[in-house]
């Protein structure tokens, strides 16, 4: 925790040089758009201003979440691509768009047959990295992190994959470092950049249980990029660790007032359920239910939700392990396998369930709510020596979180049991 | 004079350079040839095409011919045609900044340098264009800041070493401006012994060794910037800089002959306009007027020779103007052009003289204002403040700006030292002394 302390502190006192951007107001991607469009205009022959085009409006995804500006790039990627056909930044923007677009098995086999050709190319390996990070191969998205490293020391893109991969380990506070080194040097212009970046920073803070930290970093955040929707949903995060759920309510009506995505849809839903609007949450649950079926085969689903969302308040248990299977055949993440397991949990398959949540386990993530899916499938296998060392872990990564909530009540009423055991051993 | 220093600051991190200067242009040249013949072999070679960029770039800057500066920019087009949205397009991108600083277009070299650190390379090297840019529009806090920025804790020692460099070396112009002569003198020390323990290219070395020396001349420490510009020398026979440097040391010395020589040589080098009106005003001095006339020809020669060259030498041609009392009302139009691309304390402070020169006193006084408000000491600021407050009225302020430009440095100008001492000379005497023409002293 200290460690991870000071890292927050050096991004906080990190110097911004001319914060003043270069057209006014504009967001760096809005930059990007307008350098390229110039360009195209005094060089239309040429491919590569329609890449910069293209990956300036997958950059503009993020900026707002508005995912109609794939179609614009996917137009300026073709269009690059007819002037030259096979140019490497025209395939690099075509694979960045797959993964906008949860494309992820095809993005992949695009980055690596592409890696093939281009070896020396450090985003191609990124490519790979945030393919495999997606469908839990986690190994392979190791050597592409590292091969982007080795390649190009200190390189932002590949700290940022290093981060989630440590992340991902367990290592809280060498991703922390990864992350702090990632903002010292990105340029005080990339402002989305440094905000997303702090955004991920608080995320790690939250999961941990360091509330005030988050809280900080992400104010420094909104400064950096005013009304950012992650900040807004991570600001939730930190109302609902804080047990203020009307607070989290009004931030995440606010973020949801610009395209509002499934996942985010529901994180409103489950905070007005949790600040007792029950009418109103049953009226946001069926809006996400509505939307995330609708994509429920698509690539940019949200059926991590909808699996949860039937556990919980869509009471159907068949549908959730439906839905899970499908996306348990798509991709092996530990996301997507405790979500697999707690839908296995629900059907009472808890020796299966055990299974998918072991696997999440062994990457090695430190997740509150992992920990306690764990503990309570431990403990419907009667191992109450496992369940209450998976409750203790999750009460202890993150005291504040919900699930800490529930697995000191089941810890309670494990305890005198789990002594009793004990005892008579 | 100390207006140089940041476009001279551009010579910092280029490609290798090796001592002499002849011997360097020709390494230029081969790996130049070598590098065509590369990308010649390989049409996609990005990497290719951004190292014969920089090529050009090292090519200009050792012949200052603007052909170069195209060849340059061409090849790194070519280069991030092929790859511009990868850590690797970095270095591409920031030639493409240092190609804007060579042509005085700053917010295009602020913008090459950010687009390069955006790519999040973890090479910290546009930081130092994005300083210069940003110094030379006059925003020395944002320049300052900018080159903090210039460490890598994942390079090698050589490479923290190299940018180490290259932070002191700009830090000290920015300690300069800021009033801190000795502060940015101890810098550049540094820089220099930095420079020679890592073995830099002679020409790096060279070039050092003659800011070293500037910084020296500006702070009246005449003796250590001969030493400096010989050092120079040492390292790069016949480096122009480091001969005009010694030519105006002999000329503050008094030793005009030399002076003459020393100058006429480094413009067979490199025909700067500030060195032929150097050398036109020593000849002056020596009574020898149709040589001084000469010269002053070629400065406008040499100013108007090519497009890219009325875009660079705006300021030198505006001081040039105002200094001989030519062209004034050009000299105010070119400086107040200067001025719409570079808002630093040098073009306030031509600015300032081409507007007292052409009786334009409450503009001269804004704008000396300006000038002076980094707190730099440098005598020839101070001498232009003095003249500019003498004819407004104000003698205390003429009197403190006249003395200070005179006590940093008694000799600082060949003609404006003697001109500085004679007004006052008229300054300190009682009202009731003065001739009519001395008392009305216009500009």
């Amino acid at each position: 925790m200290k460690m991870l302390g000071l890292a927050v502190l050096s991004l906080l006192v990190a110097p911004i040089v001319y914060a003043q951007a270069p057209l006014g107001t504009a967001t760096p991607a809005q930059q990007k758009i307008a350098w390229a469009e110039a360009a195209i205009k005094a060089h239309p022959e040429r491919n590569q201003p329609y890449n910069d085009l293209a990956v300036a409006f997958v950059q503009r995804v993020r900026e707002t979440a508005d995912p109609s500006y794939y179609l614009q790039a996917e137009t300026f990627v073709q269009k690059s691509l007819q002037i030259t056909p096979d140019n490497l930044e025209g395939q690099k923007a075509r694979i960045m768009i797959l993964l906008g677009r949860g494309e992820f098995g095809q993005a992949r086999v695009l980055a690596k047959a592409l890696n093939k050709n281009t070896p020396d190319d450090v985003l191609v390996y990124g490519f790979i990295a945030d393919a495999d990070i997606a469908l839990g191969d986690y190994e392979d998205a190791d050597i592409a992190a590292q091969w982007m490293l080795d390649m190009r020391p200190g390189n932002v893109p590949g700290l940022l994959r290093g981060a989630a991969l440590r992340r991902l380990y367990g290592d809280t506070h060498g991703a922390a470092e990864f992350l702090s080194q990632s903002y010292q040097q990105i340029a005080p212009t990339q402002t989305e950049d440094l905000a997303w970046t702090l955004t991920q920073m608080a995320d790690l803070q939250l999961s941990t249980g360091d509330i005030d930290g988050a809280e900080k970093l992400l104010h420094s955040a909104l400064q950096q990029f005013p009304g950012y929707y992650a900040i807004l949903e991570d600001l939730a995060r930190v109302q609902t660790a804080r047990q203020h759920y009307s607070e989290s309510v009004e931030l995440l009506r606010q973020r949801n007032l610009k395209f509002p995505t499934a996942a985010s849809r529901y994180a409103l839903a489950e905070a007005l359920e949790r600040a007792g609007e029950n009418t109103e949450a049953g009226l946001a649950y069926t809006d996400f239910a509505t939307t995330a079926r609708a994509r429920i085969n698509g690539s940019d689903n949200a059926n991590r939700e909808l699996i949860f969302y039937y556990l919980g308040f869509g009471h159907d248990l068949a549908e959730a392990l439906r839905i899970a299977q499908l996306e348990i055949s798509r991709r092996h993440d530990v996301s997507t396998l405790d979500a697999y397991a707690w839908a296995l949990c629900g059907n009472g398959r808890y020796e299966e369930a055990q299974k998918q949540v072991a696997a999440a386990l062994a990457v090695g993530i430190r997740e509150a709510r992992i920990f306690y899916h764990a503990g309570v499938i431990a403990a419907k296998l009667h191992d109450s020596a496992s369940a209450v060392r998976y409750f203790n872990q999750s009460v202890e990564l993150n005291p504040s979180s919900e699930s800490a909530v529930a697995a000191r009540e089941a810890l309670q009423k494990l305890l005198p049991r789990s002594a009793a055991a004990h005892g008579a051993k | 004079m100390i207006q140089k220093i940041l476009s001279l600051l551009l010579l910092i991190g280029g490609l290798a350079g090796s001592a002499p200067v002849r011997a360097q242009q020709n390494a230029t040249d081969d790996l130049i040839k070598s590098l065509q013949a590369r990308v010649k072999r390989n049409a996609e070679d990005h990497a290719g095409y951004a190292q014969l960029g920089a090529a050009y770039l090292q090519k200009g800057r050792e012949t200052a011919d603007a052909a170069d500066y195209e060849l340059a920019k061409s090849a790194l087009e070519k280069s991030l045609d092929l790859l511009s949205n990868d850590p690797a397009a970095a270095f591409a991108m920031t030639q493409m900044a240092v190609v804007g600083m060579v042509e005085h277009r700053f917010e295009d070299a602020l913008a090459w340098a950010q687009k390069a650190l955006a790519l999040g390379s973890g090479d910290p090297s546009p930081w130092a264009i994005a300083g210069d840019a940003l110094a030379d529009m006059g925003d020395y806090r944002g320049a300052a800041e900018a080159y903090s920025r210039l460490q890598n804790p994942y390079g090698s020692q050589d490479e923290k070493l190299s940018l180490s460099y290259r932070r002191d070396s700009r830090m000290s112009f920015l300690r300069f401006v800021a009033g801190d002569t000795q502060g940015a003198i101890q810098l550049m020390r540094g820089a220099v012994h930095t420079a020679i323990e890592t073995h830099m290219p002679a020409e790096n070395i060279a070039w050092s060794e003659y800011q070293l020396a500037e910084e020296f001349f500006l702070a009246g420490e005449t003796d250590a910037a001969e030493k400096a510009y010989l050092a120079s020398l040492e390292e790069c026979p016949n480096y122009y800089r480091a001969l005009a440097g010694l030519a105006k040391v002999r000329a503050s010395q008094r030793e005009y002959v030399q002076a003459v020589t020393l100058y006429k040589e480094a413009i067979a080098r490199v025909p700067y306009p500030e060195y032929a009106a150097a050398l036109g005003d020593i000849y002056r001095k020596l009574g020898q007027l149709d040589d001084a006339k000469k010269q002053y020809e070629l400065v406008e020669f040499i100013g108007y020779l090519s497009q890219l060259n009325q875009q660079i030498h705006n300021r030198d041609l505006a001081l040039f103007y105002a200094d001989h009392d030519l062209k004034l009302h050009e000299s105010l139009a070119l400086a107040q052009k200067e001025l719409e691309v570079r808002r630093d304390i040098y073009t306030w402070d031509v600015l300032a003289w081409s507007s007292f020169k052409n009786g334009k006193l409450q503009e001269a006084a804004t704008a000396i204002a300006h000038a002076l408000e980094q707190g730099t000491n440098d005598p020839q600021l101070f001498f232009h403040a003095g003249m500019i407050y003498q004819n407004l009225g104000d003698s205390p302020k003429a009197k403190e700006y006249l003395q200070r430009a005179l006590e940093i440095n008694p000799e600082f100008h060949i003609a404006y030292a003697e001109a500085a001492r004679q007004a006052l000379n008229r300054l300190n005497k009682p009202q009731g002394e003065l001739s009519a023409r001395e008392a009305n002293n216009a500009p």
